[in-house]
């Protein structure tokens, strides 16, 4: 008799290890291409402004931001412009948090899907962090405007502004299949999310730098990667030394991180139907 | 050669455990709002069957049996709680068609998005494009959002898009069943011709007639478990059977047993001519019984195609007296001065029950009934009734029948 060429089964560990659902996903790419435009259209065809959000979003964080934190209250900005130094730690931070908040909710938004046709469902918190990505390239725009008003050099540090964000975006992809696993159980995460990122984003040095955390709390503090990552993005970008051991600790957990959510993720992911 | 292999398929679902309101504290109340408790359901149990290339078989089962959660266990959707399926060709599943459409999109970006998510290769849908068009029959419409789209439409691409897959093992879902006429005949036929191409067909439906004429195999389903596999003439007069209350395995064989109905036949003004709503419906039930049977009654069921029963009537209920069935052959026709059901087909069963209520026989054997069109009403059945007209001014009457 020739080989069997799907089982399928009850969900076990040892088999999602085997790496065979990876080239399943690989055979459905397509689908991930097509997913992703698709999601980049939606968003912006129903509204006049279209892809002009995506870049009025982080603006307008770090508008309000500036004139609370330079002018009301003075947080230290490492003699970098309050405005400038804002916006390169908004820009990553608004990266993770929309591709965490739409991933979060990817399988409950596309319950009639999941119910009726069998498709790797990783693609669907994944298509968000790829569009996520496509608001951030759109961002940017904004970020160089600003590089340019208050020249800034261009330096080598740059380059490292691609596996910087390219960590940011496996990290929020293993949030996303994490927490979208969990919300199809229970919904209270979707409720309790707007707050845990706000929480988080106080603890990370979005609007203020890594280096007024107390070295007390400093371990604790780099155990969450994005520390790490947006403190990295942000001298990679303005050409400055960077904190390697921060970015190093953000590194390692991240790359742990993803395996172990896919992991999670797959176990989950055969029974979602059941409960979505 | 084996396509498909169900090897003792089980599938538990944990359904939430029902509590009388106010019958506890609040504390309690509160507590299994925030850990409720659950119980298991078995929608599947220790359920195995092979199919080999080529084979076209039908799921049948009345709902709740487990059709839907096979249908989903096979198409990957959800996983077995035990056992496995072992499929040995790509298989593709015609269910709820459209369902990943986006309204915003146009029928041919929706096109390679529910390719897509079917499991097909940009290249293939590109290939495949103008021949889903034209099936789809939409025209221009391909580059409309769908949001425009008539419902038929909507369907009529979505099926065009799955239909297209050059599935080696094919599941449909009686949820196909959808559009009008021309369409649906369309559809079979596509479902057809994969079945000639040779592809493997697993077929899961209420629709008896239907089931009849796509497979050559059954399936019957009952609380999760196979009661019956089987050719599919003997196990859909089972599945009649079991709906008429009888057992789903043959009952006594026929030398023994005190009755059997030999033949429905049903027709208009006489049996045999075709019967038209609104007008005279005559069946004549031919039975042949070893003994005289005392306080028998005899029942005719009419069954959609679904198999869900929308009349019954027997001897005893309009007469109140008992029937008496002499030993020998004999017929009981039932007349109906003016048939109440809309034009369509309908199967008829007919049972004979004992004094005490036993089932003595059901006459399972396909009987349809063709209901043509007669008098025309609109609405699920046809009253018999008249009108008539009083105008006040003049005094002038005019009646109607």
């Amino acid at each position: 008799m020739p080989e069997a060429i799907r089982i399928l089964a009850p969900p076990d560990w040892r088999s999602i290890a085997t790496g065979a659902h990876l080239r399943r996903l690989s055979h459905y790419r397509d689908l991930l291409t097509v997913l992703s435009r698709h999601r980049i259209n939606v968003r912006y065809k129903q509204s006049r402004l279209g892809g002009l959000w995506a870049l009025l979003q982080p603006l307008a964080m770090m508008l309000v931001f500036t004139a609370v934190f330079a002018r009301l209250v003075r947080v230290p900005s490492e003699g970098v412009p309050y405005a400038l130094f804002a916006y390169v730690g908004i820009l990553p931070w608004t990266f993770f948090s929309s591709a965490v908040s739409t991933g979060t909710g990817s399988l409950v938004t596309h319950a009639a899907l999941v119910t009726k046709v069998f498709f790797p469902r990783e693609i669907l918190p994944l298509s968000y962090v790829i569009a996520a990505v496509v608001d951030l390239l759109i961002g940017s725009i904004v970020l160089v405007g600003l590089l340019i008003f208050y020249r800034v050099p261009l330096s080598p540090e740059l380059l490292l502004v691609v596996p910087i964000v390219a960590l940011l975006a496996i990290y929020a992809l293993a949030c996303g299949l994490v927490l979208s696993a969990i919300q199809v159980r229970l919904r209270d995460v979707g409720v309790a999310l707007p707050i845990a990122l706000q929480l988080l984003m106080f603890g990370s040095p979005v609007l203020y730098p890594l280096r007024v955390v107390p070295p007390a709390w400093r371990t604790l503090y780099l155990l969450n990667p994005l520390a790490g990552l947006i403190d990295g993005f942000r001298w990679s970008v303005l050409g400055r030394p960077l904190d390697l051991q921060a970015l190093g600790i953000a590194a390692v957990v991240t790359l742990v991180a993803l395996p172990a959510a896919y992991l999670v993720f797959k176990y989950a992911d055969v029974t979602v139907a059941d409960v979505i | 050669m084996v396509d498909l292999e169900v090897a003792h398929v089980s599938k538990r679902y944990w359904l939430p455990r029902t509590t009388e309101p106010g019958s506890r504290g609040w504390l309690r109340r509160a507590w299994s709002r925030v850990w409720p408790s659950y119980e298991p359901f078995w929608a599947l149990r220790d359920v195995g069957f092979t199919l080999d290339r080529g084979e076209a078989v039908g799921i049948i089962g009345a709902n709740g049996a487990g059709k839907s959660t096979l249908l989903k266990v096979l198409s990957e959707i959800t996983a077995p709680t035990q056992g496995e399926v072992r499929l040995y060709g790509r298989l593709s599943a015609l269910i709820e068609v459209g369902s990943g459409f986006h309204p915003e999109l146009t029928g041919r970006e929706n096109a390679f998005l529910n390719g897509a998510i079917l499991g097909m290769r940009r290249a293939e849908i590109v290939a495949k494009l103008p021949q889903i068009i034209e099936f789809a029959g939409v025209g221009d419409f391909i580059d409309a959002p769908v949001k425009w789209y008539s419902s038929g439409m909507y369907v009529r691409l979505g099926f065009a898009i799955a239909a297209h897959l050059d599935p080696q093992i094919l599941l449909v879902d009686e949820a196909l069943a959808v559009g009008d006429e021309s369409f649906r005949r369309k559809c079979y036929d596509r479902i057809m011709a994969l079945r000639d191409g040779g592809a493997t067909i697993v077929f899961i439906s209420h629709d008896l007639l239907t089931v009849e004429r796509l497979c050559d195999r059954a399936i019957f389903l009952q609380h999760g478990r196979v009661v019956l596999d089987g050719p599919v003439a003997s196990v859909v007069s089972a599945y009649r059977r079991s709906l008429a209350g009888g057992s789903a395995h043959e009952n006594a064989a026929t030398a023994e047993r005190p009755v059997t109905v030999t033949r429905v036949a049903a027709g208009g003004k006489t049996i045999g001519e075709p019967a038209r709503t609104g007008h005279p419906l005559n069946v004549r039930v031919s039975y042949a019984a070893r003994e005289t049977i005392g306080g028998a009654a005899v029942q005719v069921w009419y069954c959609t195609n679904g198999g869900h029963m929308v009349h019954c009537e027997q001897t005893t209920s309009l007469s109140d007296e008992p029937l008496s069935l002499e030993a020998g052959a004999g017929d009981i026709d039932f007349h109906c001065p003016a048939l109440s059901l809309q034009p369509g087909v309908y199967t008829m069963i007919a049972r004979v029950v004992g004094r005490d209520g036993a089932v003595l026989h059901v006459f399972d054997a396909p009987s349809p009934l063709v209901v043509e069109a007669g008098l025309q009403t609109r609405g699920t059945f046809f009253m018999p009734h008249t009108w008539r007209v009083s105008s006040r001014g003049q005094q002038a009457n005019a009646e109607c029948a």
